[in-house]
């Protein structure tokens, strides 16, 4: 049912922009009426944006995190749909089938009073991995395991679950629990090589990185009296001077 | 913020010389200077003696605490107390620098004092580690950063600043009034 990864990320940019556009003429609409209730138009709902650092709909870590898969099961048939699902060769999407549809797609489609469908925990929210998480949240690969852990994780609080508040609170403490060492190997690595310092990380936490980075690049460069070194701009440095032969036909 | 900028700012602090020239009071905007007399001492902003510094015009006389013992008593202090201890200078790392890099045949002893101020540095980084750590893992709002200097705070400054907002963002997620991933009910 997914669309594929290239196709599926024009559809989120395509719906991205289209939201954008409501929002705007909804706010012309506010204007002119001066009453009504804003929500009332919107019948669909933006993904907004992850845990990320940018917070604008262009940001591709947001985009990419959109497209994360999500275990649901539908909770009405979808007639005439069945030839996007693959696996079986019905006509319609039948009431219970069990299939990965994109964050984007399961937002959309997800209301508390008309059950179009049910999104289930991908594994790493469930109980069985808060536990570990909790136990040392230091061993854990989260590059495997996400790699958007924060973003995804709270995204799914979107759709409503009994375990959420455990999940806000795994989440957090799994964010301070590895906050130590990010932080002392961030500060610490100078002129070395950093992969295999970052592969574990979620990418939230190497975007972290990467700041914690360029804080100690920058001391350490002028301590060495590199900064106060001018340094030729790279347009200057690529310039060549064209030839006149080159530009007439 | 960069570090050559918090380094434009230490040399705004003031430091004596001994000029081997004359010149009257110069009139600046900053301030005035001078007037300027063979071998009479007069305070003047880094800036200006290193420049007279790097023309033979002048000796330059270090600050009092740019003293191999009293680095000394301070580094011991440093390493002693959990919290920071008031630094000599606001601007100790930057002086240091700029001084023992153009000036260090007027220094006695350069090289301990590199050693004593690097240490120094090494020891309040460490610390400054430490309880950012604790700071985030208490789930603390705030902070009070007594006695950290300029230089101290720009290094970690993005790092803190940007965890900080993770760390808002995912709590925020657990109060459930927030608008933030909560449905709007149509």
């Amino acid at each position: 049912m997914a669309p594929k990864q290239q196709g599926g990320r024009v559809v989120t940019q395509q719906t991205r922009s289209l939201l954008n556009i409501s929002v705007n003429i909804l706010g012309i609409q506010l204007l002119s009426t001066s009453f009504g209730y804003k929500m009332d138009t919107l019948s669909y709902l933006p993904v907004q944006p992850g845990v990320g650092m940018e917070e604008n709909f262009l940001s591709l870590d947001d985009i990419l995190l959109s497209h994360e898969r999500l275990p649901i099961r539908t909770e009405c048939s979808f007639p005439r749909l069945g030839f996007l699902e693959k696996s079986s060769d019905t006509k319609d999407i039948t009431e219970g089938t069990k299939m990965e549809l994109p964050l984007w797609l399961s937002k959309g489609l997800y209301e508390k009073k008309r059950r179009v469908l049910s999104v289930e925990l991908p594994k790493i929210y469930k109980e069985g991995w808060r536990t570990v998480f909790n136990a040392d949240p230091n061993v854990v690969d989260l590059h495997k395991m996400g790699p958007y852990y924060y973003g995804l994780g709270s995204q799914m609080l979107h759709f409503d679950s009994p375990e959420n508040p455990e999940i806000a609170q795994t989440l957090l403490q799994t964010f301070i629990g590895r906050f130590r060492r990010n932080m002392d190997s961030s500060q610490n690595a100078y002129n070395e090589d950093t992969s295999a310092l970052v592969e574990r990380l979620d990418c939230l936490e190497k975007a972290l990185f990467t700041s914690g980075q360029s804080g100690l690049n920058s001391f350490q460069s002028w301590e060495k009296g590199q900064a106060s070194q001018l340094t030729a701009s790279s347009l200057v440095l690529n310039y060549r001077k064209r030839k006149i032969n080159d530009l007439q036909p | 913020m960069d570090a050559s900028e918090v380094e434009f700012l230490a040399e705004k602090e003031t430091v004596t010389i001994i000029p081997n020239f004359s010149l009257d009071k110069i009139y600046l905007i900053g301030g005035d200077l001078g007037p300027f007399n063979p071998s009479l001492p007069v305070d003047v902003p880094v800036w200006l003696a290193l420049n007279l510094k790097q023309r033979q015009k002048c000796r330059i006389v270090p600050p009092a605490w740019m003293d191999v013992e009293k680095l000394e008593e301070i580094r011991d202090l440093e390493r002693k107390e959990d919290t920071f201890t008031p630094v000599p200078s606001p601007y100790y790392m930057e002086l240091t620098k700029l001084l023992l890099n153009y000036a260090s045949d007027n220094i006695p002893k350069a090289d301990e004092i590199r050693t004593l101020v690097k240490d120094i540095w090494d020891t309040r980084i460490a610390k400054l580690r430490l309880s950012a750590d604790s700071f985030i893992s208490q789930l603390e709002a705030h902070a009070k950063l007594d006695n950290l200097t300029l230089m101290e705070i720009n290094t970690i400054r993005t790092f803190l600043l940007d965890s900080l907002n993770c760390m808002y963002k995912l709590r925020s997620n657990l109060q459930p009034g927030s608008s933030k991933g909560q449905f709007k009910d149509f």
